[in-house]
């Protein structure tokens, strides 16, 4: 649906992407994640044509993104990481004015400012200012504005930042509504649980790359394997050291009371085949459990925060 | 058949008749005019009392010092009208939704100049019962009238354009407003001051030398509205300033036709203001400087 090839832009001298691609499948809820500077925005700005790349390729839904901006800008609908309201307007004057600047007017346009403000929970907002509303809602009806024309496609960068827990519970469950609606939405986010929730699909990007691209299972699988193998031994501890440390998948021990942590290399069949070595060997196991790894630990680990690295050394 | 207005337009004419600005806008601009030109009728009326001769000449200044004040007021609030209107938009951060959409550069340039130019024709429009004020005694005609409506047009949409394109440049509205304002001021004042100071070097007496001064005379709107009232009413003899570079001003074909060509000069203008302001809006632009 949206495929991105080596774009490039240039801040000065600084180089805000550096040969970025990125490729969203249609009905895909894509998480673009990356530390700040990373180039998060300057790709959204240029998926939604504020932004000429200096090189590279958009293309949406079939349509390039610099040859033919106007079938793109109608395929997009963008929810910016601010407001964007006009506080001297009611919530339904808002809503018809960008409904007007899509070209609908009349009853179809009241029609669709009507059932989208029942969606986004604004229904009864239609006669307030907007000057009068809440961050979440104001917030909300920028989603409504974003949706006015039925995009098939939603770009949001930051939409729940700085909104209170309860405001974001309630922004996700539209976000899930839309999913199910089979919406693609490319979604710009810091907070990473919200995104382990929603995402089908992740980009991690750092300094204007793609570092890692791919469905949330290939990519929590892939972390997987370089998480730690916490085995639990009741009996035999000397013995099972003997085993690992002999074992050639194994790359580091970690020792905690009578747990050991364990850098094992090897996919499920394997730990089978170690869990019976150690058992054959009489150590006594009470627990054998790979450590789940998560979007925090993988965006951890690719943005080299080595605190946060799940890398085991022996005590 | 469905009417499409253009939205941005809509939204601020909406957004204006709504607020208190436009009703004491026209509120003031009409009672100073009126204020002045009651007075005016006033002093004429006391002097015919008192002299028992009614002097014909005096309604005609009656005339041009509403149509004046009038000129000076829309130098004065077509900038301030127009100047915050793009930047204004930057500040909010409406100005990326907008450009999100099916709207065009264009259009979104095209209806914030109409509807700062309706706030103003409006403006105008009200004022006009003052103005025929002089057709209780006569010299002035509608055609008069309709050609003084063309200058005060023609300066609307020139002070209109400047101002919209120093808010495309600009990122600040009040940088916007001040560089309008200088341009303005530059028009008016510094075209007369420049061209006095440079027909010192050419020396006057010579050939008429339609050069770039005579241009940048074109644009200033003062010279047009001068010229407009002297051909109406006849009581200002001369342009000293267009004299300074014609040989034989009462035989040059531009000073015979200086208004039309003035006018037709200063909608060029506009428009290239506004051609300027549509680029600066237009994200997907190529920068013609790199750096």
């Amino acid at each position: 649906m949206v495929k991105i090839e080596g774009l490039k832009k240039m801040y000065g001298r600084a180089a805000a992407l550096d040969g970025l691609s990125m490729h969203v499948r249609e009905g895909a809820l894509y998480g673009f994640v990356g530390p700040n500077g990373a180039g998060k925005t300057t790709t959204i700005k240029i998926l939604t044509g504020l932004l000429l790349p200096d090189e590279g390729t958009v293309t949406i839904g079939g349509a390039d993104g610099a040859k033919e901006p106007e079938k793109t800008i109608k395929m997009i609908g963008y929810v910016p990481d601010f407001f964007g309201v006009y506080d001297n307007l009611k919530v339904s004057e808002y809503m018809e004015l960008f409904a007007a600047c899509y070209g609908l007017y009349g009853l179809t346009a009241r029609k669709r400012n009507m059932a989208l403000l029942e969606q986004v929970g604004l229904g009864e907002k239609g006669d307030y200012y907007v000057d009068g509303l809440s961050r979440g809602m104001k917030q909300r009806l920028c989603l409504a504005r974003a949706l006015i024309h039925d995009p098939a496609i939603l770009i949001m960068d930051e939409p729940t930042a700085g909104l209170d827990p309860g405001t974001r519970y309630e922004f996700r469950e539209i976000l899930k509504d839309l999913k199910d609606q089979e919406k693609t939405v490319v979604l710009s986010s810091h907070i990473l649980p919200e995104l382990s929730e929603l995402c089908t699909d992740i980009g991690i990007v750092e300094q204007g790359k793609m570092v890692l691209e791919g469905t949330m299972d290939e990519i929590l699988t892939q972390i997987n394997v370089r998480s730690p193998l916490m085995i639990s031994v009741y009996q035999g501890k000397e013995k099972a050291l003997g085993i690992l440390r002999s074992h050639p998948q194994v790359e580091t021990i970690a020792i905690r009371q009578n747990d050991i942590a364990v850098g094992f290399m090897g996919d499920q069949e394997e730990e089978a085949i170690l869990l019976g070595q150690l058992a054959a060997a009489g150590v006594m196991i009470y627990s054998f459990v790979r450590e789940r790894g998560n979007l925090e630990s993988v965006f951890m680990q690719i943005t080299n925060h080595e605190e946060g690295m799940v890398l085991i050394h022996e005590d | 058949m469905k009417i499409k207005i253009n939205p941005v337009y809509r939204q601020e004419s909406k957004v204006s008749s709504r607020s208190f600005r436009l009703p004491l806008i026209i509120l003031l601009c009409n009672s100073i005019l009126a204020l002045a030109a009651l007075l005016d009728m006033y002093f004429m009326v006391t002097q015919v009392r008192t002299t028992a001769e009614i002097q014909y000449s005096s309604f005609l200044s009656l005339y041009i010092f509403a149509a004046a004040i009038e000129f000076v007021m829309l130098l004065l609030i077509v900038p301030a009208l127009t100047s915050g209107s793009i930047s204004g938009e930057r500040e909010r951060q409406t100005l990326n939704l907008l450009l999100t959409t099916s709207m065009t550069p264009g259009d979104i340039v095209t209806g914030k100049l109409l509807a700062s130019l309706s706030t103003v024709f409006v403006l105008i429009v009200s004022s006009f019962p003052i103005l025929s004020l002089v057709f209780i005694y006569g010299g002035v005609t509608v055609k008069d009238i309709l050609i003084l409506l063309c200058c005060f047009s023609s300066t609307a949409f020139l002070a209109g354009g400047i101002g919209i394109c120093c808010s495309a440049v600009f990122k600040r509205s009040t940088i916007a407003t001040a560089a309008s304002y200088c341009i303005m001021a530059f028009l008016v004042f510094g075209t007369l001051a420049l061209s006095k100071f440079m027909s010192g070097f050419v020396g006057a007496g010579r050939a008429m030398n339609p050069g770039s001064f005579m241009v940048l005379l074109l644009m200033n709107p003062a010279v047009s509205f001068g010229v407009a009232i002297k051909n109406q009413t006849g009581s200002i003899r001369s342009i000293p300033v267009l004299e300074l570079w014609a040989k034989n001003p009462e035989t040059s074909p531009l000073i015979s036709y200086w208004l039309g060509i003035s006018i037709g000069v200063q909608l060029l203008a506009a428009v290239c203001c506004l051609l300027i302001a549509v680029r600066q809006v237009n994200p997907r632009r190529k920068r013609i400087w790199k750096g």
